[in-house]
């Protein structure tokens, strides 16, 4: 194997920055590699990748120092335009990178800029390699978040790079999109030898499918290596905000060594060592709540729900079909189910935002149909799903105060300084929302929130493109605020939030109820997860595999349950 | 009061007959022809009617377009929006010209020119509901439009259903937070609320929308958007085919013969 890119003391300071955000970096990434990039936020990831491209120092012109080589070339003396021949870049908000109206036309927007006369062979075969040949045709504001990333990464690979640079594949899709994803980049890299670099939070995703791990910590690499000695430094990573697998977890746990990549090599690691826990289901308990005496109040009810869209060709689109829910008070709801099973629409007529077209709703006791969106906003709290759609003022404190003041509380003030104190956020509570960070800003929606007093809270995928130690802060602080509200929906594909917070877990499947069920129920259900397309956290399915009963849902729970079994493999 | 979902002159409905109409989703007789010939057509529609003075022949332009509009399938957004303009802007211009002592002749005079600029508008509408962005930029870009304009075209409408989604959540946002009041004498009072909302918006749309286009504009970099060799090849991709000739041929006709109508009829 050959170098393709080469670093050699490269520094680089933004216009205006104080300090450089690149320090004296000496990196070396061989061809065909594959390679993530992890460090906090703030570590220099991104701006590291813009150095392969040439965007840094030619797009963000800045005192840039040292020596960088890609492909045998100085991209010093080159352009970005040159050299994103051999690196393509897929961006982390990638629908912004789509600018053509058809998935043809941007697929074949690079090479027709660079007056490829193959543009459309290079277009066909980009397409065909990802397997997106069939939206060919359609408008890119058509696709669903999987396609669309698809869509970005195929017209990167029109240009037939040799380098492909993907920013957090898994922040904006779903787990089966992001695993598609990543089995289509390890096909590009195996078949075609195209060397890849993710920047990556997700250590599952790292260890299941890079070949080598690059820790960026303060602007410069704390080392490059092979995956299997990156995870075994499981410490070090997570001092540095990258929380181990699970599964690494677990074996910690039991003091087995190793760094198992998969469940099914981890099981085998418990098994050959001995510490394959037995009869350990006296060692959670038993949940609370489940018998309760009395029937608890309805927060809201909706009976035979239907509704639809229509589409642009003008027919209706059924979403919902005739579906019964009750939502009680106390309950903490999962909304699960694939892209288009109807989860927003049925949370946006929950909340009133919208009437059925069929059946009723009763919210806190008052008909949806009878009265406006804006006075159910007093029983109900939506929380949209990219935080800054919530930011509709220019501080935090005048977003959560826009409610409670709005609607005459003479408490507002108090309440927006209490709020913000529980969420955590209160030194920033005179900055605009969109200069927070991801997790930062997931809380500060939670405030606004909880300012509005709701009798229930439903949001809209709140741990969606957080990183993992920003993603716990959010359950936990959602769990924390549990005790506030009367009940809480949360449409959400993320598992760790579905057996961590969820008292119970509503599968939709094209518009109606799969299964209303426990989360442990829903984890124990081969059958329904394969039918639901849901992938159990890495914990759920080692205590499955292990022959766990019942199965551990959180590592806290998994260590609860193999504490006895661990005296005896020492004894 | 009771809510129900409406199909047709909600917010969504405008929102699909905007899309329906930017990206010529409807087909029509011009949405399968050339960029080229659909701007010529429609320039030869559009100067037409400023060449007579003859009643006769600006009625049978008039009907040329009409018909023009209804092979084109002009949604009912569009044709509804038309023809109120039409109608208000006639009503007033009469009613000003009677206030100050016009009689039919002013009406008849009116009528002449309302009807110009409708035969104008009709032909227009029908032209541009045909072209979705990429033929029309394209068609741009062949008559030696410079590359940058062509590519704002397409990417206008690109941006569309985007800008207008970002702005129904925060309208909605901004409806559900703020504070709620009564409807007022003929719900005056609620209007003017969601006029204010609609100003308020534009704050969360701005930030928003700069952030996300800083990828856009580092994306078209790395995409070879300022190498901009392609234009060749991108014009190469229009052909002029019989129905082009056929179309056009078939109005010019029309023209000529509305013409020839004048010359013989008179009117007013």
């Amino acid at each position: 194997m050959s170098a393709i890119i080469e670093l050699d003391r490269v520094s680089f300071r933004y216009p205006g920055a104080t300090r450089d955000t690149l320090r004296n970096v000496c990196l070396t990434i061989e061809e065909g590699d594959f390679v993530a990039v992890i460090g906090g936020n703030g570590s220099g990831k991104t701006t590291l990748c813009k150095t392969f491209n040439g965007l840094v120092p030619h797009y963000w012109v800045g005192e840039f120092a040292g020596e960088a080589t890609v492909a045998g070339v100085d991209t010093y003396d080159s352009s970005v335009a040159e050299l994103s021949g051999t690196v393509g870049y897929v961006y982390q908000d990638f629908q912004n990178q789509l600018v053509r109206p058809r998935v043809r036309d941007e697929v074949e927007f690079g090479p027709m800029n660079f007056g490829m006369a193959d543009f459309a062979e290079r277009g066909e075969e980009a397409m065909e390699a990802l397997g997106i040949t069939h939206l060919a045709d359609r408008f890119v504001w058509q696709l669903s978040g999987g396609q669309a990333h698809l869509t970005a990464l195929a017209s990167v690979l029109a240009m037939r790079p040799r380098v492909i640079v993907v920013d957090e594949p898994v922040a904006e899709v779903d787990p089966a999109g992001a695993h598609a994803l990543y089995e289509r980049l390890t096909q590009l890299n195996r078949e075609h030898g195209i060397t890849v670099v993710v920047i990556e939070h997700h250590a599952e995703f790292i260890s299941q499918y890079a070949k080598s791990v690059v820790l960026m910590d303060d602007g410069a690499p704390v080392w490059h290596l092979p995956v299997a000695e990156a995870a075994a430094r499981a410490d070090e990573l997570a001092t540095h905000g990258i929380p181990a697998p699970q599964i690494i977890d677990a074996c910690a746990a039991l003091d087995v060594a190793g760094a198992p990549r998969t469940v099914a090599e981890a099981a085998a690691l418990l098994r050959d060592a001995g510490a394959v826990p037995v009869g350990a289901s006296s060692a959670v308990p038993a949940e609370a709540g489940e018998e309760a005496a009395e029937p608890a109040r309805a927060v809201v009810t909706a009976s035979s729900l239907s509704h639809g869209y229509r589409t642009v060709a003008g027919d209706l689109m059924p979403v919902l079909h005739e579906l019964d829910l009750t939502v009680d008070a106390g309950d903490r709801i999962a909304l699960v189910g694939g892209n288009g099973a109807g989860k927003s629409t049925l949370m946006r007529l929950l909340g009133g935002l919208q009437v059925p077209r069929g059946g009723t709703i009763v919210l806190d006791g008052v008909d949806t149909r009878s009265t406006s969106s804006a006075r159910l906003a007093d029983h109900a709290a939506y929380l949209f799903q990219r935080p800054e759609q919530m930011f509709l003022k220019d501080s935090i404190r005048a977003d959560v105060r826009l409610h409670p003041a709005g609607r005459g509380r003479a408490d507002a003030d108090a309440l927006v300084d209490h709020v913000l104190e529980r969420v955590r956020l209160a030194p920033f509570a005179d900055r605009d929302g969109r200069t927070l960070s991801g997790g930062q800003q997931r809380r500060a929606t939670l405030a606004i929130g909880l300012a509005m007093s709701p009798a229930l809270l439903l949001a809209d995928e709140p741990t969606a493109s957080l990183d993992v130690a920003s993603r716990d802060s959010v359950i936990a602080m959602l769990e924390e605020l549990s005790g506030t509200i009367a009940a809480a929906v949360v449409a959400t594909h993320d598992m760790h939030l579905v057996a961590e917070w969820a008292t119970r877990v509503i599968v939709l499947e094209q518009g109606r109820i799969l299964a209303d069920v426990t989360p442990r129920e829903l984890f124990a259900d081969d059958a329904l997860l394969a039918q639901a397309r849901l992938v159990p956290p890495q914990i759920v399915a080692l205590g499955r595999a292990l022959g766990l009963d019942p199965v551990p849902l959180s590592v806290a729970e998994w260590r609860d349950a193999v504490a006895p079994t661990r005296t005896e493999v020492h004894a | 009061m009771s809510r129900k979902t409406r199909d047709v002159l909600s917010v969504e409905w405008v929102k699909l007959e905007l899309i329906r109409t930017a990206y010529a989703t409807r087909g029509g007789l011009f949405a399968k022809m050339d960029a080229r010939m659909v701007i010529g057509w429609y320039l030869m529609l559009a100067v037409a009617p400023w060449l007579t003075h003859s009643f006769a022949t600006i009625i049978a332009l008039f009907v040329i377009t009409a018909v023009s509009a209804a092979l084109a399938r002009v949604g009912p957004l569009v044709l509804g929006l038309f023809l109120f303009g039409f109608v208000t802007d006639f009503a007033y211009a009469f009613l000003a010209a009677w206030l100050f002592g016009g009689d039919a002749h002013t009406a008849i005079a009116l009528i002449e020119i309302n009807l110009k600029l409708a035969s104008v508008s009709l032909a227009s509408i029908a032209a541009f509901v045909s072209l979705d962005p990429e033929k029309l930029s394209t068609g741009l870009l062949a008559l030696g439009a410079p590359e940058l304009l062509a590519f704002g075209v397409s990417y206008g409408y690109r941006m569309m259903p985007i800008l207008f989604e970002e702005f129904g959540i925060v309208f909605t946002g901004l409806r559900l937070r703020s504070a709620p009041g009564a409807r007022g004498f003929l719900g005056l009072r609620a209007l003017w609320r969601w006029g204010t909302y609609a100003v308020q918006a534009f704050y969360p749309i701005f930030l928003n929308t700069a952030k996300s286009v800083r990828t856009t504009v580092e994306s078209l970099e790395t995409r070879g958007f300022t190498a901009n060799q392609g234009r060749d090849l991108r014009i190469a991709r229009l052909s002029i085919g019989t129905l082009d000739v056929a179309v056009v041929a078939t109005t010019a006709v029309a023209v000529v013969g509305a013409y020839a109508l004048g010359a013989q009829v008179a009117l007013g």
